[in-house]
């Protein structure tokens, strides 16, 4: 009996602080809530307090008028090229120098190992106006790949993909070179399928990293027609008279691709940001 | 016998002859890093003792002087001193509450990671859009802050506030990852340790204190000094919430970076700023390190 309810407050009390966290958690996302059931308000309920999160007449104007006034789906299109671009280089720049480290011996190979770990170390925000000065004397500016290029690469996906291929026992390379397989063949054929979760995990890491972007594209944009969605996003908050309406209604289209990403591969993106963070 | 020796000897050659085969493969990967992050390195550098067209290309050298010109005005120093202020506000109240955070997700329930996520979610959240939302939050007249704290400051715009609305954003945007790898550290603590405790009658506060707090000394280290460095090239809240203003009073090292490149056609002076700033982050994970290999508790 006494047994029973101990056991009946113990699962009282756990309930209790399941729910307390919860509501912690959803205090904490509010802003993210307020942005949602705001964007949907007529403007003239908007600018009312109390703060109210229901309106009795919901309304999509503020999503039309950022489609239809801004080409909102052209910056959506034009981040997404510009990862698009980022990631598949990374992965197969990283993947390349990845297997040189890890299954060849070569002289050098410690320099530029650590030629590429000691990159990290380097901000890319504090090259940032270099690289703008570079890219604009290759007449890049406004392109897919001057937005593209300073993210071609990194010590994380260096480090990230050397750190599986280690993992790939050598002997099973010696036996597939005995049977007559070439280096290439062994990278594509063995060694990057079954790298294949790292990639993911890489990509996704990558996805959530180069869609934020902000000063970059920024600074080498300077046209509707290639500005990414955080820039073209930006225009709504710097613009003389705020509209929230559709600044709200707009930020909710900029994060809505990320935060699905997020929701769906949080475990694979967390693999990437602490592999990311070994560098030290 | 014949064939063996033949083999071995052919091996030795093998081993001898140049490959170049792991050359190439490193090759686009050492271009890439050459030009976009040795190569504008090294002439940031150079361009700091330089004067430069507005082009942003070489015009005289001229030593020290821009250096010198910059670190004289009591400007520059309040930059600093800014980037540092906004630094800290970042670090207290990022590990703070990314620490609350995850002390509370430490044991794993069932159903535990619905609030991970939302303790985590802000963080795949860009600077923009939260700026975005944070200028709605922010406003002053029927602004949802400004009703919650029963305050009616324009956050943005006042002298006293306008560090601390840019410093919410950031902090904000940055507790996820901080909770995540504070929460990896937390969760390594062995669960002997933490119930031998308990039947020792370690109060819950204790145990946090003398156990799980030294246990993840690595990662609350690694967290202390990824708060402070991202702090320091955080742009965009400032950029849109405030633009430095007012009078400078956020204004910090990055801004001044982008204000003399872009705003004032001054290359030169941005590679002074970008140095500086290259050297405070430099100090900050020269001084991580060192402590690092001293005090932090390894398992």
């Amino acid at each position: 009996m006494i047994m029973n309810k101990n056991r009946t407050k113990k699962i009282a009390k756990r309930t209790i602080s399941y729910v307390l966290k919860l509501a912690l958690g959803i205090i904490f996302i509010m802003p993210l809530i307020f942005a949602v059931c705001y964007s949907i308000k007529p403007e003239s309920l908007i600018t009312v307090t109390p703060p109210n999160f229901f309106t009795k007449t919901p309304t999509l104007e503020h999503f039309k008028w950022v489609l239809v006034n801004l080409p909102f789906l052209n910056y959506i299109k034009n981040s997404f090229i510009v990862c698009i671009i980022s990631i598949v280089c990374q992965v197969v720049f990283a993947s390349l120098a990845a297997y040189a480290f890890a299954f060849f011996d070569f002289k050098g190979k410690g320099f530029f190992f650590t030629f590429a770990i000691t990159a990290m170390m380097i901000p890319a925000d504090i090259v940032i106006i270099i690289n703008y000065a570079t890219i604009q004397k290759w007449g890049l500016v406004n392109t897919y790949l001057g937005l593209a290029f300073p993210t071609l690469i990194s010590g994380t996906s260096v480090f990230m993909m050397r750190q599986y291929y280690l993992t790939i026992p050598k002997s099973i390379k010696d036996a597939a070179v005995i049977d007559g397989c070439s280096d290439m063949r062994f990278l594509f054929k063995i060694a990057i399928p079954l790298s294949v979760p790292t990639i993911a995990s890489l990509s996704l890491y990558l996805f959530v990293i180069i869609y934020n972007l902000f000063l970059w594209p920024l600074l080498v944009t300077n046209t509707e027609t290639r500005r990414t969605v955080q820039i073209g996003m930006s225009m709504l908050v710097t613009s003389e008279r705020i509209e929230y309406g559709p600044l709200l209604a707009g930020a909710v289209c900029c994060i809505l691709p990320v935060v699905l990403v997020f929701l769906f591969g949080q475990d694979y993106i967390v693999k990437g940001m602490v592999a990311g963070a070994v560098k030290g | 016998m014949d064939n063996k020796i033949k083999k071995s000897s052919s091996c030795i050659a093998g081993a001898k002859k140049f490959n170049i085969t792991p050359y190439l493969l490193i090759l686009p990967m050492t271009l890439l890093f050459v030009a976009f992050t040795y190569y504008p390195f090294a002439k940031a550098i150079f361009l700091s003792f330089s004067v430069t067209k507005r082009s942003g290309d070489f015009a005289k050298w001229v030593g020290f002087s821009n250096w010198i010109r910059i670190f004289s005005k009591t400007e520059f120093w309040q930059i600093v001193w800014v980037t540092l202020k906004f630094a800290l506000i970042n670090l207290v109240f990022t590990l703070g509450i990314a620490m609350f955070f995850a002390l509370l997700s430490a044991t794993r329930v069932p159903g535990g990671k619905a609030y991970q996520m939302l303790f985590s979610l802000p963080m795949a959240i860009a600077s923009a859009p939260t700026a975005a939302i944070w200028t709605f939050l922010f406003k002053q007249q029927g602004g949802i802050l400004n009703w919650i704290l029963g305050t009616s400051y324009a956050w943005t715009q006042e002298t006293s506030t306008a560090l601390m609305a840019c410093a919410i954003v950031n902090i904000w945007m940055n507790i996820g990852a901080s909770f995540i790898f504070l929460l990896v550290g937390f969760r390594n603590v062995p669960d002997e340790l933490m119930e031998s405790a308990t039947i020792d009658g370690a109060s819950p506060l204790r145990k946090v204190f003398s156990i799980q707090i030294p246990m993840a000394s690595p990662q609350i280290f690694f967290v202390v000094f990824l708060s402070i460095i991202t702090s320091f090239t955080a742009f965009a809240p400032i950029r849109l919430l405030t633009n430095g203003g007012p009078a400078n009073s956020t204004t910090t090292l990055i801004y001044s970076v982008y204000k003399n490149a872009i705003i004032n056609g001054r290359f030169e002076t941005a590679c002074v700023y970008s140095m500086a700033l290259f050297l405070l982050i430099f100090i900050v994970t020269r001084i991580q390190f060192y402590f690092e290999n001293r005090m932090v508790h390894y398992q």
